[in-house]
């Protein structure tokens, strides 16, 4: 009974917090003041054009995939505070698919022999620039 | 010139292979010619970067060699530290490094260098790119040096150019100052989807960018949370933009998250001036007037807003 009792306290906090940060206007960094993105948008016309309520929503499924891919949830949350809404959009459900700064993925020994020979070549005529030693 | 290893996010590459190029160079014609298509010009012969200085190079840009996988804490670390902090690649692998891709996203970059108080601009074409370098910014790029279908991802830092020996110097995963040829680098980045930022101190612009977008780099260190750093930012776009109205906003509203109600209330005054029928700006203004106490101050701002029919909340409506 009394874990329930403390269960309740935690259920009720969730859904005080969820209503208020559903109610709250979007895009407001300091309750009460007009926020710079706000008035980027009023002179300059609408950014790339996404719906700033989806964004808002896209946070937390960017932080939640951040996590799943390994990222420590408080650095996730940090992230994901730095971009703007543009950003966030874009990337949203996505990021198992952006391309990442990483390296050669190698599958197989076989492609690989294949890819090799084809970027040596194509190295030679200078449209890649993997090998270093080939100028 | 010292030969490295090949120098990549993650090392590949046998050297034999050097001692084939001659026949090489042959079989490669048939290969292009069999599955590439050129739709206009290549993008290292666009007409505009014959308006660029014949070189440009940027000096002191310190050299992290990164380690596997690591080119996108390596390179950002590279212009941090160019920018004027004592950081290294270690530092920033729990900050831009996503364990799951075992690599950097574009969006870590930027986040990264804005949670570290720093403008992050983009830059996405190649006179572009090449302007920021003469004018003393090095470039973080992003290139796929693979092939569309089979890409190899890659962060590298552009240091320098020069027209007539048409060659670009990047500091790239192992090598410092390597000397790639423009057309391949021109490539490699558009593969990459021309997709560039140069990173700078908060007070300093970049040459190429528009308004817009230094407003919502200065906007997007409010949000991370350097209030300092966006009005550092709004102060420099202010200089080269006196009457711009969303720059005296976020000054007003970087000092006021600073704290700083004096220097909001200034700004916030600035931008009614400048701007006398911004509902923004008076409602903004009698905010922060009310929350200092200089109600009468305040109840004429409020007028001002309601004239231009706008309702502006006082501190004591805010949740």
């Amino acid at each position: 009974m009394q874990i329930f009792d403390r269960c309740r306290a935690c259920l009720a906090q969730l859904a005080i917090a969820l209503v208020l940060v559903t109610t709250l206007p979007m895009g407001l960094a300091t309750a009460g003041l007009v926020s710079t993105d706000d008035v980027i948008v009023e002179t300059f016309g609408p950014g790339e054009d996404r719906a700033r309520v989806t964004a808002f929503l896209a946070r937390e499924d960017v932080q939640a995939q951040f996590a799943a891919l390994g990222v420590d949830p408080a650095e996730a949350a940090a992230r994901v505070a730095a971009l703007s809404d543009d950003e966030i959009a874009a990337i949203a459900g996505q990021l198992d698919q952006v391309p990442a700064g990483e390296g050669f993925l190698a599958t197989t020994a076989i492609i690989l022999g294949v890819i090799l020979l084809v970027l040596v070549i194509t190295d030679v005529a200078g449209i890649t620039n993997v090998f270093t030693f080939i100028k | 010139m010292i030969r490295h290893l090949p120098n990549r996010c993650r090392t590949t590459g046998p050297a034999l292979l050097d001692r084939l190029r001659p026949g090489l160079a042959g079989l490669a014609f048939l290969v292009l010619a069999a599955c590439t298509t050129v739709p206009g010009l290549p993008p290292s012969d666009d007409p505009r970067l014959a308006e660029l200085p014949q070189a440009g190079a940027v000096e002191a840009v310190p050299f992290f060699a990164q380690a596997d996988f690591y080119c996108g804490p390596a390179a950002l670390a590279m212009t941090l530290a160019w920018s004027g902090l004592e950081v290294t690649q270690d530092d920033l692998v729990p900050v831009v490094y996503t364990p799951g891709r075992q690599g950097t996203l574009q969006s870590d970059i930027l986040a990264g260098a804005r949670r570290f108080e720093r403008l992050a601009l983009a830059v996405d074409t190649l006179p572009d790119l090449l302007a920021e370098v003469a004018a003393g910014h090095p470039v973080l790029v992003f290139q796929n040096l693979g092939l569309r279908s089979f890409p190899q991802w890659h962060y590298a830092v552009v240091t320098g150019y020069d027209r007539d020996a048409r060659t670009v110097r990047l500091h790239s995963g192992r090598s410092e100052n390597l000397t790639t040829a423009l057309s391949t680098f021109a490539r490699t980045w558009a593969r990459g989807g021309n997709w560039a930022v140069v990173v700078l101190p908060p007070d300093r612009l970049p040459a190429t960018a528009d308004e817009r977008a230094v407003l919502e780099a200065a906007s997007a260190l409010e949000r991370a949370g350097a209030p300092a750093a966006a009005a550092a930012g709004y102060t420099a776009i202010l200089g080269r933009w006196p009457t711009s109205l969303p720059g005296w906003i976020g000054l007003g509203n970087a000092a006021y998250a600073e704290g700083d109600h004096a220097r909001a209330i200034a700004a916030f005054r600035a931008a009614t001036e400048v701007h006398p029928t911004a509902a923004a700006a008076w409602q903004n203004l009698a905010f922060v007037l009310d929350e200092a106490g200089d109600t009468a101050a305040a109840v004429e701002a409020r007028a001002r807003a309601a004239a231009l029919g706008v309702e502006a909340p006082s501190p004591a409506d805010a949740p």
